[in-house]
């Protein structure tokens, strides 16, 4: 059978759809997701011989931020990493199990994870443009991409890429200045530009403020709650405050450490922001949250 | 924290006392080292300094030419006035005739078989003799190389009957430092009979720059005070442009191979090491490689027989081609071991943030990967190849001709090489050969030099490209 390609999921078909062959998750019975762009399956990671995540099973709601929290060492990264096959980069990683894109199996063997990765956007841990203008640093995954528009239509969609980043009106005279003229929050939100260019349909963020200051960092927050609107966010944190702040669902991982001293994350709640921070139903959950540990 | 509370202090470090001395140990240490440094800088500066000035010193100096005739008597005797006009003004065919009138018959036709005097007759040769020779099998180069330029002539009156030989010179050094020391020195040679054939009467002394455009310009030849390097250089160009051609692509290419698409595995780790192994072999080894691979098994390819539906550019492998290409094999390794790591130096960030952006690995290496890694690239390939256009021993291995006046025109011509040349020039016993052999390391040095300088140009302008 021939994939079709990825495709824009539109409002349309989400009204047509059921998801009631949805698995069911570690205590989430109340935050059951009923419209997932993505989900997690039975996913293990390995590094080699070495099982780093086992066992998680997570979904993405569509225009929702959702945050992945836990202490050091959880696999929260690793998982987001499953999410646009940037772990196919590290040579010994290993992802089994299913993670379905719009309905699809990204870890099919006839998926090409550029596909992917054009659909799925990623914001890294500390900005990191490219030694390019700032023009092209936003255009250029356009264009790779095969975007076929003039001129005009070029510098138009970098112009709206910015403007969503919110940070059009403070580089618009200096466009082709380099990226790295810009202050570590310029420069991050520049990545949110680029990343947001090649138009894509979910955004994953690596710790996207733990590199800014307190002020930039508020600023990308305030982003991720305007993004929303279009896009869906996941978020990898370490700061619990910042998870209370932004997103609508959390999922909580933690870490077993076997009789080896082999540490393997596992997700341990998945729930409602709200519910997860006020009233969690792992003890695990509540004691990370009330800093007994982590 | 009360005032008076004795500060509390870890025994197991020393009392400010000891702590002092121990500190000007330590400080004694450093400055001990930092001499040390300075003293190994200082040996590599003065080693550098001592080349440069035995070259130099070579290649400007005071020497004693005796002439077998004095170009004013030639002038003289072919009609002119030698007050007004000097040896070069002399028209051709005035020319061809003193050639004629002084050379033997015998040594007049080799010269026309290598080059005619003139497009439509001949000189030495009979017409008959002529037409039979180019008929032949090995024609010679005169039967179809262009006519004898006046320029070209002019060198053959000063090798064949000027013959200027240069009794004795005096180096650069102490023929500023002791002006007369040189005349001292000659008339002492005189007094003792070593110059037993010379009549002192016709010794010239003349100033002369044995590095001089004329060297540059005039061919090889067996007279050293008109000999030149101008087959030399050309050849040494060649092998630059073949050289960079062959070992830069396949170089860059082989590393942007193995640092962004080889997975680690056992192959690679085994062909890696090798790299490293091959970047020692001695060139001698690779020259013996060129011979038995590109001269011999080759030959079709590297003497242009398989591109050619007529005689092949060369009749055998010994090329400037099979040169170029066993130096490029010789440098591979080393822009192979440079570019790898000038590509690892890129930070791992920018591959991430391209590939995120849904950009196929080789979109990834183009954009962002290569000119970030250009500079480095670029330095380390030229600092390999410049070290490559030194080598020697591969090229007497390969084939360069020891002998020869013609330019190379193209990948398959017969070739000299600047290093081949020096090392021929200081194997002869004539003391002036030492002096043409400094002033061709001069321009060996000026052409790495140049190349060097092209490399910091060239990382200039790729460092401006990249906008960090």
């Amino acid at each position: 059978m021939v994939n079709p390609p990825f495709t824009r999921h539109t409002t349309e078909e989400t009204m047509n759809e059921s998801r009631t062959d949805t698995a069911p998750l570690v205590s989430t019975a109340a935050a059951e997701v009923v419209d997932a762009v993505m989900r997690i399956e039975d996913v293990d990671v390995y590094y080699g011989d070495f099982l780093a995540v086992k066992d998680v099973d997570l979904q993405f709601a569509r225009h929702e931020i959702t945050a992945l929290i836990g202490p050091s060492g959880c696999g929260k990264s690793t998982v987001m990493r499953c999410l646009n096959r940037m772990n196919d980069l590290i040579p010994s990683a290993r992802v089994e199990g299913k993670v379905y894109f719009n309905d699809r199996n990204i870890y099919d063997p006839d998926v090409d994870p550029v596909e992917v990765r054009r659909r799925v956007g990623m914001v890294f841990q500390r900005p990191n443009p490219f030694p390019k203008s700032i023009y092209e640093n936003v255009a250029w995954g356009a264009r790779i991409n095969g975007f076929k528009g003039k001129r005009g239509e070029m510098d138009d969609l970098v112009e709206r890429a910015l403007t969503q980043a919110a940070l059009w009106d403070e580089v618009k005279d200096k466009l082709h200045e380099s990226g790295y003229s810009l202050s570590g929050g310029q420069q991050q939100r520049l990545c949110i530009a680029r990343a947001l260019a090649p138009d894509p349909e979910v955004l994953l963020m690596d710790e996207p403020a733990s590199a800014l200051d307190p002020i930039a960092t508020l600023r990308i927050e305030e982003l991720m709650l305007t993004l929303k609107e279009q896009y869906t966010i996941i978020i990898v944190t370490h700061n619990m405050q910042q998870a209370g702040r932004v997103s609508d669902r959390t999922a909580f991982f933690s870490v077993d450490v076997d009789e080896r001293g082999q540490r393997t994350g596992k997700l341990v709640e998945f729930d409602f922001t709200d519910k997860l921070f006020t009233s969690p139903s792992e003890k695990e959950t509540e004691d990370y949250i009330t800093g007994r540990f982590g | 924290m009360s005032v008076d509370a004795p500060p509390r202090r870890d025994e197991r470090f020393p009392t400010d006392v000891e702590y002092r001395d121990l500190l000007d140990r330590r400080t004694r240490r450093a400055r001990v080292f930092q001499v040390v440094s300075l003293l190994a800088l200082t040996t590599g500066v003065v080693a550098l300094a001592t080349l440069i000035y035995t070259i130099v010193n070579d290649s400007f100096g005071w020497v004693a030419v005796v002439n077998a005739r004095e170009p004013e008597e030639v002038v003289e005797d072919l009609g002119f006035d030698p007050a007004e006009v000097s040896l070069a003004d002399i028209p051709y065919d005035d020319l061809v005739g003193l050639l004629q009138a002084t050379v033997p018959t015998g040594v007049g036709r080799r010269l026309e078989r290598e080059q005619r005097f003139y497009e439509d007759r001949l000189v030495f040769e009979a017409t008959a003799t002529w037409d039979a020779l180019c008929a032949s099998e090995g024609a010679p180069l005169g039967c179809t190389a262009p006519p004898r330029d006046h320029a070209n002539l002019l060198a053959l009156i000063q090798e064949r009957v000027i013959v200027p030989d240069v009794i004795a010179s005096y180096e650069l050094v102490p023929s500023l430092l002791d002006p007369d020391g040189f005349t001292r020195r000659l008339e002492e040679g005189f007094a003792a009979g070593r110059f037993p054939d010379v009549d002192i009467d016709r010794v010239r002394i003349e100033w002369r720059n044995w590095f001089n455009p004329t060297f540059l310009r005039t061919p090889a030849s067996s007279i050293p005070e008109i000999a030149g390097i101008r087959t030399a250089v050309l050849g040494s160009a060649w092998l630059v442009l073949i050289t960079i051609g062959f070992a830069v692509p396949v170089g860059v290419g082989a590393a942007i191979y193995l640092v962004e698409y080889a997975k680690p595995s056992r192959l690679n780790s085994f062909i890696q090491t090798n790299i490293y192994n091959l970047a020692g072999v001695p060139s001698i080894v690779y020259g013996m490689l060129g011979l038995a691979i590109l001269v011999r098994a080759l030959e079709p390819v590297t003497s242009g027989a398989i591109f050619t539906a007529g005689p092949a550019p060369s009749d055998n492998g010994r090329t400037i081609l099979s040169a170029g290409i066993t130096l490029g094999l010789l440098t591979l390794p080393v822009v192979i071991i440079s570019a790898q790591e000038a590509l690892t130096a890129v930070p791992n960030s920018l591959r991430n943030a391209a590939l995120g952006l849904g950009a196929t690995r080789w979109q990834m290496v183009r954009s962002h990967v290569l000119p970030v890694a250009m500079p480095g690239i670029l330095t380390g390939s030229i600092l390999a190849v410049a070290r490559a256009i030194g080598e020697t021993a591969p090229l007497i291995l390969v084939g360069a001709a020891s002998f020869i006046t013609v330019d190379p025109t193209g990948p398959f011509s017969k070739f000299t090489a600047l290093p081949i040349q020096i090392f021929q020039w200081t194997s002869y016993p004539q003391e002036e050969f030492r002096n043409i052999a400094a002033a061709a390391s001069l321009a060996l040095l000026i052409l790495l030099l140049l190349l060097n300088a092209g490399a910091v140009i060239l990382r200039n302008r790729y460092i401006r490209k990249a906008r960090w």
